[in-house]
């Protein structure tokens, strides 16, 4: 037998019989995978949704600060500047990683695995890819960090003269990560090819 | 399919990481296999892998309760007094408008860590008493999806940049919470998520099939 024969359960690491249909585990009785075709549209979707969110996060401001009644707006790259500025170049370069870096290399990956599962990049094996998968699964989430400081300065941040609010781009940015979490979850093992010798 | 016979599934594990077929072996007690491809560590010998789980799953509700009650951290700027507490964060989200960061921040600060430990916690009883066995198999399955949707740990190094950014206009000062905080991020790391799911697996199986 093969190695293309065997499957992971994502749920329970166990090993089933591989096919091109659904596939429910034999051990947790957990869907393991759509039909290939389907769960590659699925990611794709969710990609493609997370990346138009990406974009309005960037341009709209995530954080709004009102001093003495004038309120101004802070972008993602605004904030990074102004951080940079003031000197604090290792939260700059978080906040940087973090917000900007990390959601633009995991579509990059995810593009990548995508447009691999259907016509092979050449030179790409499948331990590469798989490594790059998994890679996109442990950065993801930290992303979140710059939504988590919004939400901390805008809950001890406010009296009468200075108070900060989140902004309109904090929303776009969860439902990014959230988009972009969905789409990588999407992705199962068989899209992600062997090389054929 | 023809070979089914001869190869056992339950003998054979895909690294997690890299996707590479391995047989399994025999460990020792205390022993570790390794992917030899990326070196990631696949499966372990650990007497009593979740029963240590279900004891620190005790610990880390102790410490999330104590750490959602007292305040985090005390800012005060020009004389003002604030204090940082998730659900009072979590409170400010919605009564500013803002629904939907509110609900996220709650699912992956609140409801994912409340989950993981009650899921550990309901486990244990069912498996004790080898009782509703399917319920036991949908537990299992929502522990290990939990685990990838908990971000307390991002969340504490979000205090430290937050705090870097108040550092000049305003007096900090760490509540108890913190200290709480920090230790439930320690054995959320150590003992909740680094169980794997194989393990959970194979000690369900055993205990029901006894």
């Amino acid at each position: 037998m093969k190695r293309e024969d065997f499957i992971r359960c994502p749920y329970c690491e166990s090993v089933n019989l591989n096919s091109d249909g659904d596939i429910y585990c034999r051990v947790c009785k957990n869907k393991i995978g759509d039909e290939p075709n389907r769960s590659l549209s699925t990611a794709w979707a969710l990609l493609i949704t997370a990346m138009i969110f990406y974009i309005i996060a960037n341009t709209y401001p995530i954080l709004e600060i009102t001093k003495f009644g004038h309120t101004s707006g802070n972008t993602i790259i605004g904030g990074v500047i102004a951080l940079w500025e003031e000197g604090s170049y290792p939260i700059a370069i978080i906040i940087f990683l973090a917000s900007v870096f990390v959601p633009l290399l995991k579509f990059i990956l995810i593009i990548y695995i995508l447009i691999n599962s259907k016509k092979r990049v050449k030179g790409s094996k499948k331990v590469d890819q798989a490594k790059l998968y998994h890679i996109t699964e442990i950065i993801g989430p930290w992303s979140m960090v710059d939504i988590f400081v919004v939400a901390i300065l805008a809950s001890v941040v406010h009296m009468g003269s200075v108070k900060i609010t989140a902004g309109v781009g904090a929303t776009a940015f969860v439902l990014m990560v959230f988009f972009t979490m969905l789409s990588a979850m999407a992705i199962d093992e068989r899209l992600i090819k062997e090389d054929k010798k | 399919m023809i070979l089914q016979e001869k190869i056992n599934l339950d003998d054979l594990i895909i690294c997690n990481k890299c996707n590479t077929l391995h047989k399994k072996v025999k460990l020792p007690k205390g022993g570790v296999a390794r992917c030899s491809e990326c070196g990631n560590i696949m499966y372990r010998n650990i007497s009593e892998a979740f029963a240590k789980g279900v004891a620190f799953s005790i610990t880390a509700l102790i410490l999330y309760i104590v750490a959602s009650i007292f305040p985090i951290i005390e800012v005060s700027i020009g004389g003002v007094k604030n204090s940082l507490t998730i659900p009072q964060m979590i409170y400010t989200l919605f009564n500013e408008g803002y629904f939907v960061v509110g609900a996220i921040i709650t699912t992956v600060l609140v409801i994912t860590p409340l989950s993981v430990i009650l899921s550990y916690l309901l486990l244990a009883i069912l498996v004790k008493f080898k009782i509703f066995k399917s319920l036991s198999r949908h537990i299992i399955s929502f522990l290990i999806i939990s685990r990838d949707w908990e971000m307390i740990d991002i969340f504490a190094i979000s205090i430290l940049v937050a705090l870097v950014k108040l550092f000049g206009y305003a007096e900090v000062s760490f509540g108890v919470s913190f200290v709480a905080l920090i230790l439930f991020v320690i054995v959320d790391i150590f003992f909740l998520k680094n169980i794997r799911p194989i393990e959970i697996w194979s000690y369900f199986n055993r205990e029901y099939n006894r």
